[in-house]
Formats: structure tokens, sequence, C-alpha cells
């Protein structure tokens, strides 16, 4: 009981004393807010024409507007929904896919192993925007799309992360004398390996919700990923190139990806200092 | 300008090194002799342009600039004069029709002569067009009713129609229609056999070499990369005042844009007028003539899946429903005309009427005729061009919103052009946006591809196929009849089809662009025409 209480003081102390922590959390909160609450504060809409096209930033429209007219600042806090869904799905998705095969591949070895890691071995090879890219076209446009794409990318990083965490945990004596005692496979692998392989998972997922936004926005971008009049980043920041003397209309989405991005890395790095032993 | 003004601001001990960067950059500068600028009148013209070429065989390109480069290679029998009208001699000196327009008889001019020096014959005239017809490209349905080509002697040619067509002669005006060095191009590979099709392979050699008795000739070409012509120092009518052109790949306005203003690129005709207001450089002109370009939506009532039928009553609700002078400030900032009907302003039958108004009153009653006031979604897939200064995304968000009004709720996809050429040819799309350029002066290309009636490319992928009912059974014989009449009387009938294709609304003009050309100062001659695109042969630069 003391070690717990020990370890939760700890880890608060950790907590409070990481001010990269804070600042992820808030700029992270800020945002789920937006994402959840816009509807009942948004001053425009953000799909319909509400000023004359191409207007510079004023104190009626904080971002300007785009070539079609559109209130760019609007649109940049409704993108975010776009962002965070597909971020979280796709995270959670490859968490849950990548996890299993890991988690089997560790723990059966032998060719199920070989036969798991090879199809890991075989996805990591391809360049993952290449890859994301060629998926996405040949499902067809669209977000859904997109999501399916880099979920496709991005599962292996989570197999031959937690494949190397079971490896580790499966050669403990804790877990022979489990083994020794008769438990069967499936409770050795849920109820004494798993528990103690999360942490990297956990760790490397947080920093990949930057990543993954940053991915499913550049699909967009190249016309892959969420289709007009939809205010995503990526597709905004390429009405933006083509209207490139009127740099507000990237500016906005620009920023807000550089925020999100940052406010994940933010909370991730703080992640891995707290909870991965080997840092201490 | 901007280094003399950082020098003085700088303390002596710096102002070593920025002499020496300056030096640095003028060496560089020197090194590209081509790209940067020069009095020489002998200089190249480097064009920055987005390359749309396809092929540079006359028989098979059919493309904007294919447009541009084979009027300047390939002299044709006859030329359009700057009026965008009048057909004017070129390696025909003349020609003459029987009565009734069937059979044309073309006189060569002797002193014509390829760029390789040899006579223009008779026999060059009819393997060209021969092997046009036979190549079947895209331009080949000009010589459909082609019966024969006949060649007396040297000098002459006799063509038989299998029904008069008096813009025949004008269609000649085509730059596809370019006449070609028959003994050199069989030479190497070239056909124009019945089955020419699939035994000539010409178009190798034609992407290296060109064979033509036009102004210029080909120096190089690389694909996405650049084009290069140069004087043909052969020439037998005037020589053009400009000895090389340099045709530099660039995708869109801005980088064209910054090509220009960084004096990379001398001439550019793909800058939109949104991007255009933001040239501050004052060596940079920016023009803007008519042109005869379409851009247009097209509703296809036989495409597949279709959430509710697109009858006339719904295709004139949605005619009603678009916002047109709105679309032209937006895209093009207003520098457009609107239609009336498929056919451009100044072509036989065009721009005669008023274009269908903007009312969404209208809109919303003739919905709720056609039963479908609570409205539909509808697939619209389109290009994601931005052709003639018309961003096509941009324009089917404002017709996106425009159609909401009425409850009709468009699907957008933006796609590449090859995804959906492929699409509408197949399963058909709803409804699209697509733009047409001329390639002659005559409005009998216009019913051959949108009219209603069997044989035309919209016609198919309207679904005339599945539902004949969409023809309208009079339009061929007007074809015909004005194919047949004299030039004045033609006009009319023309205009009586061109009503009968606005009053499908199938095809749905939404604006006729001007033509911009953006140029350093200093350069002249640059016009539109309604056949070759850019004229290059009347460029001149100081």
């Amino acid at each position: 009981m003391s070690i717990v209480v020990g370890a939760r003081a700890h880890w608060m102390k950790n907590l409070t004393l990481r001010p990269a922590l804070v600042a992820g959390l808030l700029i992270v909160g800020f945002w789920i807010v937006v994402a959840l609450t816009i509807d009942v504060w948004t001053v425009y809409d953000p799909l319909k024409i509400v000023a004359r096209k191409l207007q510079a930033p004023s104190l009626q429209h904080w971002l300007g507007t785009d070539a079609l007219g559109r209130d760019v600042m609007t649109r940049t806090l409704y993108g975010v929904r776009y962002s965070l869904s597909i971020s979280f799905v796709v995270v959670v998705c490859s968490v849950v896919i990548g996890s299993l095969v890991g988690a089997l591949a560790g723990f059966f070895g032998g060719w199920t192993d070989s036969v798991l890691m090879r199809l890991v071995d075989v996805t990591l090879a391809f360049p993952p925007v290449l890859l994301a890219m060629a998926v996405a076209a040949s499902l067809g446009p669209g977000l859904q799309n997109a999501a399916i794409a880099v979920i496709v990318v991005w599962w292996p990083v989570y197999a031959r992360l937690m494949r190397g965490q079971v490896l580790d945990v499966i050669s403990r004596d804790h877990i022979e004398a489990a083994r020794a005692g008769g438990a069967s496979s499936f409770r050795l692998l849920t109820k004494h390996i798993l528990p103690l392989s999360w942490t990297p998972t956990i760790i490397s997922a947080t920093m990949d919700f930057g990543q993954v936004v940053l991915l499913a926005a550049s699909l967009s971008f190249i016309g892959l990923g969420a289709q007009p009049p939809a205010p995503e980043w990526g597709a905004m920041i390429s009405d933006g190139a083509s209207h490139f003397y009127s740099w507000w209309i990237a500016f906005g989405p620009g920023m807000a990806i550089l925020m999100l991005g940052l406010g994940f890395n933010f909370i991730g790095d703080a992640l891995r200092d707290i909870l991965d032993p080997r840092e201490h | 300008m901007q280094l003399t003004n950082n020098e003085t601001r700088r303390a002596s001990i710096r102002r070593r090194a920025v002499l020496a960067a300056a030096a640095t950059v003028l060496t560089s500068f020197a090194a590209f002799p081509t790209l940067g600028l020069a009095a020489d009148s002998g200089r190249p013209l480097v064009v920055a342009r987005d390359m749309d070429l396809n092929s540079l065989d006359p028989a098979r390109a059919f493309c904007d600039t294919c447009q541009i480069y084979l009027s300047s290679v390939y002299d044709r029998l006859v030329d359009l004069s700057p009026d965008n009208k009048s057909i004017v001699p070129m390696l025909a000196k003349e020609w003459s029709a029987s009565d009734d327009s069937t059979v044309i008889t073309f006189k060569l001019d002797p002193n014509a002569k390829f760029s390789d020096g040899s006579q223009v014959e008779a026999k060059d005239v009819k393997w060209t067009l021969e092997r046009l017809k036979n190549i079947k490209g895209g331009i080949a349905y000009i010589l459909d009713n082609v019966q024969s080509i006949e060649t007396p002697d040297e000098a002459t040619v006799v063509v038989t129609l299998t029904a008069p067509n008096s813009e025949f002669v004008g269609s000649l005006t085509a730059p596809y229609a370019g006449i070609i060095n028959s003994d050199v191009v069989a030479e190497q590979g070239g056909n124009a056999g019945a089955d020419a099709a699939t035994t000539d392979t010409a178009e190798q050699w034609l992407l290296a070499n060109s064979a033509g008795a036009g102004p210029f000739v080909l120096e190089s070409y690389s694909p996405s990369q650049e084009l290069r012509l140069k004087r043909n120092e052969n020439y037998w009518g005037k020589k053009p005042a400009v000895a090389e052109f340099i045709f530099l790949q660039s995708k869109d306005a801005v980088s064209q844009t910054q090509l220009l203003e960084s004096g990379s690129a001398d001439i550019a005709m793909q800058v939109d007028p949104t991007t255009a207001k933001n040239i501050t450089n004052e060596d940079i002109i920016v023009e803007t003539q008519p042109s005869p370009n379409m851009v247009y939506i097209a509703l296809s009532p036989g495409a597949k899946n279709l959430a509710h039928p697109l009858d006339a009553k719904v295709r004139e609700a949605i005619a009603s429903a678009i916002d047109y002078d709105g679309i032209i400030d937006l895209t093009v900032d207003g520098k457009a005309i609107r239609l009336p009907a498929p056919i451009p302003v100044g072509f036989p039958g065009g721009g005669v009427g008023e274009p269908i108004k903007y009312d969404v009153e209208k809109a919303k009653a003739l919905m709720a005729e056609a039963g479908a006031a609570d409205g539909f979604k509808l697939d619209a897939t389109f290009p994601n061009v931005n052709q003639y200064g018309v961003d096509y995304t941009l324009m089917m968000q404002k017709i996106q919103q425009d159609l909401a009004e009425i409850n009709i709720e468009l699907e957008l996809a933006p796609v590449e052009f090859s995804v959906w050429r492929e699409k509408v040819n197949g399963d058909g799309i709803p409804m699209t946006a697509v733009f047409f350029a001329p390639d002659y002066y005559g409005s009998s290309q216009y019913a051959q591809y949108f009219a209603m009636m069997d044989g035309t490319v919209w016609y198919k992928r309207a679904g005339g196929a599945a539902d004949p009912a969409l023809a309208n059974p009079e339009t061929p014989k007007m074809l015909a009849d004005a194919l047949a009449a004299p030039s004045d009387k033609s006009a009319e009938l023309f205009e009586k089809l061109a009503a009968v294709m606005a009053n499908d609304h199938i095809i749905l003009p939404i604006l006729s662009p001007e033509a911009v050309f953006a140029f350093r100062k200093g350069i002249s001659g640059l016009r539109f025409s309604a056949c070759c695109n850019m004229v290059l042969a009347d460029i001149k630069a100081e």
C-alpha cells in the first residue's frame, strides 16, 4: 500500500514540476473545448459566404476571408473537429491492432512470430507518406478513407513496440512461476504480461497524436482527405497555396496544426519522463 | 536595387562582404543567359505555361498547348485572320467550292516550302488529311464526311464531301490540320492508309523533330520540363520577329507570376485576374482579350444512381438557381461574359438572346412542380483543374451554396482529369464542370459536341443510349440545313439550333472568360486566336 501511495506522490510531484506538460495539457484542452462547444458560440457559419472574398484580417474577420468569402478564423476553429477525431480514431485503432499483433508474435514466438513480424517489416519498409497516399488513392478520396490509409501505415510501429516489451516481460520469473502454476496462455497474456507491457505504447501513442494530425492534413492537402467545402486544415492550407498572395488563408490552419502538434508532443515527452522507468 | 540600399546602411567593414555576395549573385545570373534580361531582340522569349501536351503529332495531339505548338510549326491550307472570323490563304493561295459546297478545290501557293526546303505539294496535303482522318485522333471528326481527296496535279487538291458543309474550309484552320512533309514522315513510319490508327509509328519521331511548313521548327522537347521552338530560317512567308521560344513548365498562376516577376519568364497566359492584381513589378503588363473559350456545367439525366430523375423541370430549376454573375466575380474578378447557349459570342448563331436569369423563386417553383421541393443529393464529380483562370473547386463550392437554396445537396468530388474522363464516359456524372476551346471558327463543332443527337459526345455522356427521348429529332436536320445554307443564312439557322441546345438545359454555359496575357514590357503582338490560341509568329520583342 505504501508503495502505491509513494508512487502516486512521485507522479504528482512530476506533474506539477513540468511546465511543458502543463502547456501541452492547456493547448490540447483548449482545442478539445473548442471542438465540443464551438457550435454554441460561433459567430459565422464555416461553410457559408459571409463577406467579400480575400479580405485581409480585420476586426470583423480576425484571420480574414478566403477565396469564396468564408471566415478563415471560424473555419480554422471548426477544423479541429476533423483533426482531433481522425487522430483519435487512427491512434486507437493502430494501438489495438498493432498491440494485438505484437503481443501474439512475442508471446507465441516461432512461426507465428515470423509471419506476423515479416508483415510488419514489409509495411514499415514503405515510406509512410507514400504508402498512405497509395492506399488513400486506391480507396478514393474522403476523410474516412484517409483515416484507414493512416491506420494501415501506423499500426506496425505499435506491433514492434509491443512485441519487444512482451519478449522482455515473458522471461521474468513471475511469468515462469505462473506458467508452472498451470495458467492458460490467455490468462498469462492478459493478467501477467500485458499489464506490464503498456507503458512504451502509451507514451508513443501520445506523441503520435501530433504526427497523425500532420499526416492526415498532408493527405487532405494533396486532395486525398477531406473534400470541399469541409474546413479541414490541410485542405485549407492547400487553398492558401493557390492564393499565395493572401497569406492569411493558410496562416490560421498552419498555426493550428503547429499548436496541436506541439501540444501533443509536450504531453508525450512529459509522460515518457514520468512513466518510463529507464529514464530514472 | 536592394543590394545598394543595404550597402549604404552597412558599416564599411561589411561592405566588402556585401560586394562579394553581389558579385556572386551576378555571376550566377550570367551563367544562365537565357533566363536573364537582355536587350538583344535575338534572345529567346520564355513562356511559362502548364503544358498539357499529349503528343506533338498533329494527328494525335489534342490540347491547348498543342494548338500553340502545331500552329507555329505546321502551316495549314488556310488560316484564320486576326479578326477571328475571316478565312485567309495560307498554303492554299486560293480555293473554290461547287454550288452545293460538296466539292472544294484548293490551289497551293507555288512559294510554299517545308522547313527542309522541299516544295509543299498536293500529295502532302492528301497524305496529311487522310492520315489525320484514319488515325482517328480527337479532331478527326472534322473529316468525317470527306468522301475523297484527289490530286489532279502537284498544286491542286480536290476534296469531295458526302454532304454540303459551308464550314468545311474553315475547319481546316484547325492546328491539327497542319500539313506534314509526307516524304520525310513516311520514312519515319508515317502511314496514311485506312489502318493508320494501328500501323502508323511516326509519333515517336515527331516528338523530337518537326516536318512542317510553318514559321518555327521544333528544337527540343523534354516532357514536363520544356519545349523549345526556333525560327524556321527557310520559312516561305513573313519571317517571325522572335528567333526562339522556350516554353517552361510551370504549374500554376502563382509560380508563373513569380517567374515573370523575377525575370525568368517573359510571357504567361495562365495567370488568373485575382493573382494578376498582386503583381507589383511595373515592368509586367497584364492584358485581357475576349476569348471564345467556355466554362460549363453539364447535367446527365442518364447517369447511374440518381436520387431523383434529372427531368426537364429539375434541369431548368438548376439552371435558374445558379448565381452566374456571382461566380464570374468570385472566380475571375468579373473578367468574363455570360453565354445564352453553348456557342461563343461572335460565332455563327452565338451570343444571340438573353442568358438564363438567376431566379431562385422560379427555381423553387420548378422544383415543386417536378415533385422535388424537398430536394435531393446529387453527385458532382469534377476535374480539379484551374482552367482559363477559373478554379473549379472554388466555382463548384459556390454552386453548391447556390443549389442549397433549392434543397439540392451537391456532393463535391474534385478528381484528377484522367479519373474524371473515365467516370464521365463510364457510369456518367449527374452534374459536372468542364471547359471547351474551339479549334476553328465555326459553330458546327459545338453542335457536333454538345447537341442532343446521335453521335455527339455529350449525347452519349448525358445518357442518350439509355434514354433516346433526350434527343431532339429535329437537331440533325437543323445542323445539315445550317451547313448547307449560304453563310449569311447559316448564322440564322445556327441561332435556332443554339436555342434548342440552350432549352435542353443539359449544357449550362457558366462563363466565357477573357484570355489573360501577362508579359514583360517591350513585348508586343500578343493575340488570342480562335483556332490557334497564342500566335507565336506575330509576337515581337524590343
